[in-house]
């Protein structure tokens, strides 16, 4: 192979990498489709959107301004912590009582649960994490996962974009 | 004969059909609240549409409701102040009417101003400023009750009362066109409501994400369906209406604002209130400039500019000052910070707000 023709082909590829790797920096920035359970728990649990579509699931519809009912669908919350191993059922007791879970979303907003709040034995109906709206997966600024708290009154605590829950135990 | 008599754009009816009215109100939307002695029928919104394009109904005949709210607009003047019949300039910017049925206060700043029947009084007969300028011994109600078109309108709109020529009757009928003005149906909706992926730019879904995300905190003020935070309607009263000081004066002395533009201290006297002033529905925004309550803002760029340094600075003039630093400030005006990237995306979600159904719509047209 003549040498410049070898040079040219280094070039070329050097080109296109350099191309592939630029292309690849100015995509925009997909936000990762995963919550994250951390804090005082045995280990950080990181769940995809398919390892809560296998999860028991449950759905609960909210009457919206216009009169309709928006039906969401998701995994109760109470399901995700005893997959993380934070305390629930007959360990939800005594010091573990003193626990909060920190619901964080991708923009910074959060919001406080208490562990008794998410388990049957203190909660009159279960707070979700829902990742579909009227059977479609939630989008844009809603999605892709956002707790949904029937019992709540106001809407503030329905975090949108959800991304992490963080256990803290206040008493161990 | 009878339907001749209605105008070009009137659309055959039923006698029953008249006395009902249909809101064919698309998803996300709710009924809005109708005030129980105005029920709404499509022959008193059919005289209201009337009565809103009539320039008769001013003292000098130059000018109607549409003169400062033009359809074109989204029901708004394209100007900093509007101008009333006389010439004599409003101190503020016209509102639109677009959405007005679902407002919890009416007007920029009267926290007590809650019912369009009582609203649509000030422009026809305030004096400060001159709008429309009429007065009740002016013979405008004699010009309704010679005018066959209008003896029609009447009887239809009033049907079996024996006097319908009268101020309240002619409210009645203005509030409850403006009150069939709704704008539901701009790409935003059929993408957020609709489901159509297709209707908004990928730019627009990123500057989505910006208005609701908790940095910038626009959907604070401007939230759900109606991107207002005084919306009522039929099964909501809605929560306690709040004005919001955006920090753009701090004027020297006492009142931080400039007169008569004080906000609702206007009607309170409490010095907390000066500069507090409603969050406008951002539906149809992009073809509502200017902005702010005076019109100080000639685009969408100026305004994003101005929370995003979380208040103006204004460098001379008798308005110069630091808008930031005004202690009335509402604490979300906080600023933030945008790329060139984003500033352009939450531009293009605002411009996906945009109805233009709405502005050509010939239920809301200038009948005559």
């Amino acid at each position: 192979m003549p040498r410049t023709t070898l040079v040219s082909r280094i070039f070329l590829l050097t080109c296109l990498c350099a191309a592939l790797m630029y292309g690849q920096a100015s995509q925009p920035q997909t936000p990762p489709a995963t919550l994250t359970v951390s804090g005082d728990i045995p280990s950080q649990l990181v769940l995809k959107a398919e390892d809560l579509s296998k999860m028991p699931r449950e759905t609960v519809s909210i009457p919206e301004q216009d009169g309709t009912k928006i039906e969401y669908e998701g995994v109760p919350l109470r399901e995700i912590l005893k997959r993380a191993g934070a305390p629930m059922d007959k360990e939800l007791r005594g010091k573990a009582l003193a626990s909060y879970i920190l619901a964080k979303a991708r923009d910074g907003y959060q919001v406080v649960f208490t562990l008794a709040e998410v388990a049957p034995e203190f909660a009159n109906e279960p707070i979700l994490v829902v990742d579909k709206r009227d059977g479609k997966p939630l989008f844009g600024y809603q999605g892709p996962f956002r707790v949904v708290c029937p019992n709540d009154k106001a809407g503030a605590r329905s975090v949108r974009m959800l991304e992490t829950l963080e256990i803290v135990r206040l008493q161990k | 004969m009878v339907l001749a008599m209605l105008g070009r754009n009137a659309e055959p009816a039923e006698p029953d059909e008249v006395q009902t009215y249909s809101w064919n109100l698309p998803k996300g939307f709710p009924k809005p609240h109708v005030p129980a002695d105005n029920p709404m029928t499509a022959a008193k919104i059919e005289l209201g549409r009337y009565l809103f394009y009539d320039t008769r109904m001013s003292v000098n005949r130059k000018a109607s409701c549409a003169t400062c709210h033009q359809q074109e607009f989204a029901f708004t003047d394209s100007r900093a102040a509007s101008i009333g019949a006389t010439g004599q300039p409003h101190s503020r910017s016209a509102m639109s009417l677009v959405n007005v049925a679902y407002s919890a206060a009416l007007t920029w700043s009267n926290p007590r101003m809650k019912k369009l029947e009582d609203q649509v009084l000030a422009p026809m007969f305030g004096d400060h400023p001159v709008e429309l300028g009429l007065r009740e011994g002016d013979g405008f109600l004699p010009m309704l009750h010679s005018d066959p078109k209008y003896q029609l309108l009447f009887e239809r709109a009033f049907p079996g009362d024996a006097d319908p020529f009268t101020v309240k009757k002619v409210a009645k009928a203005l509030a409850a066109f403006e009150r069939s003005i709704i704008s539901a149906r701009s790409p935003y909706d059929r993408y957020h409501y609709g489901g159509d992926d297709s209707a908004v730019s990928d730019s627009a879904k990123r500057g989505e994400i910006l208005f609701f995300n908790q940095h910038l905190s626009c959907f604070r003020c401007h939230g759900g369906f109606n991107f207002s935070d005084a919306t009522v309607s039929e099964n909501n009263a809605g929560r306690e209406i709040e004005f919001h000081n955006t920090g753009l004066y701090k004027i020297a002395g006492m009142l931080s604002y400039p007169a008569p533009n004080v906000g609702t201290y206007e009607y309170t006297r409490i010095a907390a209130d000066v500069g507090k002033f409603k969050a406008p529905t951002l539906r149809n925004i992009a073809i509502t400039a200017p902005y702010m309550h005076d019109g100080s803002i000639a685009t969408l760029e100026g305004v994003v500019d101005h929370y995003a340094a979380g208040g103006r600075t204004i460098e001379s003039g008798p308005n110069a000052g630091i808008g930031h630093d005004n202690p009335n400030k509402d604490p979300l005006i906080a600023g933030f910070q945008l790329s060139r990237q984003d500033r352009a995306d939450l531009i293009a979600f605002l411009e996906s707000l945009t109805d233009e159904e709405v502005c050509h719509d010939p239920r809301f047209a200038n009948p005559w």
